[in-house]
């Protein structure tokens, strides 16, 4: 009886477990054809042929990491994604510390306002940012689009960090205190510091939204700043589909991702839905 | 330190203090976010055509709104991203449920099923749009080789306007049904086991435990996820934009991809924005839903120790 019981749990798992390993192979299939067709040529797809071990070549790489135009645009998004993390980093932090720390009129309000911020939809935005980018002469500038990516990373990091900032013991901030720090000098010297964490964790999705992006990168920036997302969609423009590039480039801008996400898998949850999911 | 004290010491500070901290995302969000918010306001009261001079701009007052209701490509965009949130997301909900509760077990390998399959949330959105519009292309694409394999006809599933709906919605599901599965999963493993283990005893199957203990205990999660997912999907453009433009036509012109299309194809800027002041309301409506269900700064603070 009990062995009987005993064995029908097993073939439940073994069942479960083929069934989900079926379903991650299915799921990760557009994954790993998009890996798979950056080592082939781009005839070798269009002619439909089935895939073999001797159609693998580096000639799609070669072509893209040989693309000028291409490379400006990773330059340009590694550009863009360093400096909008700065900025929303430190506007964040102090943010975040000055709603965490300080209990003044209207700190629920704003703080919750920067959460709502953070879910508007760029759409609504991004019609009246190109009006006024152009009047300002800052339109397709690494300034302007860093700045554009500024404005969903600094409400993003401010929620972000609160966990973090929350949970740092007043303790040390007290005894600088005492020993006559400023408020200012114990924030730098003191606090970032300890709350470190916290600070790479967000600024490394920061990077990734940036890194991502395309609305405001498709309308903000035209020749000088144009990102990686706009230069890999631009591959497949006209009447060629080259996509053994495609891939390749898709594949060149996917590794940083992929290795962030994996490294950072603690704090997927927080990062995906910054402010949205309690704790 | 009790509470209370902490907020007697913070008190003492110079009340300028926060603001100097507060001061300079304050800027920066009034800069690119809140002035822009209040300028997209007044374009909408105008006949504002995208690259003429300011001579040829004229208040309307709401009269780009009146243009709109009566529309009728506003009403195809507006109906087809409701059907895409209706459709899609509850389809990830159930999938996700579906998957939590299956990899709510160990077995060999579960932890890298449940590690790998959150990759398509973070596959890049473009990417996602751009391999979905490869494996439907006629003839070399995976899903017509596959067709023709077995003998099928082939088809051009994105030339064809119903096809071409249900792939952008497919291909939604396929991204982001693993973030409900993610969040599902996290929430599944926080229900005490004694509870189930209690019920177990009680002689509860599994469907009973199922509907009055699980399910129950997951619905916050869920509404959670819901509403998040539905502020995303209100914004849905790149991947749809990379994988169809909107087109055939505009079977998949959907909300922010039309806006896009009414500003810079056809420059009619002061339509878009009141498009886009449109759309920034009915997402406000759904974000403080969220923000006022889910969020408590107090509870934050109180879990991290603070």
């Amino acid at each position: 009886m009990m062995n009987n019981q005993k064995t029908r749990r097993l073939a439940l798992n073994v069942l479960i477990a083929i069934t989900a390993f079926v379903v991650l192979l299915l799921e990760l299939y557009p994954i790993g054809i998009t890996l798979l067709n950056g080592f082939r040529r781009d005839v070798i797809i269009l002619s439909g042929k089935p895939f073999e071990l001797g159609q693998l070549t580096f000639r799609s790489y070669q072509l893209v990491l040989g693309n000028r135009q291409f490379l400006a645009a990773m330059r340009n998004s590694l550009v863009i994604g360093l400096a909008s993390t700065a900025i929303s980093v430190l506007a964040g932090a102090m943010a975040s510390y000055g709603i965490s720390r300080f209990h003044f009129r209207g700190r629920n309000a704003l703080a919750y306002s920067f959460l709502v911020f953070r879910m508007l939809p760029q759409v609504s935005l991004v019609i009246s940012l190109y009006i006024m980018f152009r009047t300002l002469g800052i339109r397709d500038t690494i300034f302007g689009i860093s700045l554009a990516h500024a404005s969903f990373n600094v409400p993003y990091v401010i929620w972000m960090l609160l966990p973090f900032f929350a949970a740092v013991d007043r303790s040390y901030e007290e005894a600088a205190e005492v020993d006559g720090c400023s408020r200012f000098g114990i924030f730098f010297r003191v606090f970032l510091p300890i709350a470190a964490p916290g600070l790479v964790v967000s600024a490394v999705f920061a990077f990734i939204n940036s890194w991502n992006e395309f609305l405001y990168a498709l309308i903000l920036t035209g020749v000088n700043a144009k990102t990686a997302t706009i230069a890999v969609n631009g591959l497949l423009g006209g009447d060629s589909l080259t996509w053994g590039q495609v891939c390749a480039a898709g594949t060149i801008m996917l590794v940083p991702v992929f290795v962030f996400t994996v490294a950072m898998q603690r704090f997927l949850i927080r990062g995906i839905s910054a402010g949205g999911v309690k704790g | 330190m009790t509470k209370g004290e902490a907020r007697r010491r913070d008190v003492r500070h110079r009340p300028a203090a926060p603001l100097f901290f507060l001061a300079p995302a304050l800027i920066i969000v009034f800069a690119v976010l809140i002035y822009p918010i209040c300028f997209s306001i007044v374009v909408s009261l105008f006949d504002w055509p995208l690259s003429a001079g300011a001579g040829e701009r004229h208040f309307v007052g709401f009269g780009n709104y009146v243009d709109l209701s009566a529309d009728p490509e506003f009403w195809n965009s507006v109906k087809l991203q409701l059907g895409f949130i209706f459709i899609a997301i509850p389809i990830e909900l159930l999938l996700g449920f579906a998957a939590a509760l299956l990899l709510n077990r160990e077995f060999f390998g579960a932890k890298i099923v449940r590690t790998l399959l959150l990759l398509p949330v973070f596959f890049l959105p473009i990417l996602s749009g751009m391999t979905w519009r490869f494996m439907l292309q006629p003839r070399y694409g995976p899903l017509n080789a596959l067709l023709i394999s077995l003998g099928v006809p082939e088809m051009t599933w994105l030339g064809n306007p119903l096809m071409a709906y249900v792939a952008v919605i497919v291909q939604d599901i396929w991204r982001m049904w693993p973030f409900m599965f993610m969040l599902l999963y996290a929430a599944l493993t926080n229900i005490p086991a004694e509870m189930l283990e209690a019920a177990e005893i009680d002689g509860a199957g599994f469907w009973r435990r199922l509907r009055s203990i699980t399910v129950p205990m997951l619905v916050p999660t869920m509404l959670t996820g819901l509403l998040l997912r539905i502020i995303d999907a209100l914004r849905v453009f790149s991947e749809v934009y990379v994988m169809t433009e909107g087109g055939p036509g505009n079977a998949t012109l959907l909300f922010s991809l039309y806006t896009q299309r009414q500003a810079f194809s056809y420059q009619k800027v002061g339509m878009a924005s009141a498009m886009a002041i449109f759309l920034l309301i009915l997402s406000i409506v759904f974000a403080v839903t969220l923000v006022r269900k889910n969020m408590s700064l107090d509870v934050l603070e109180e879990k991290a120790g603070g």
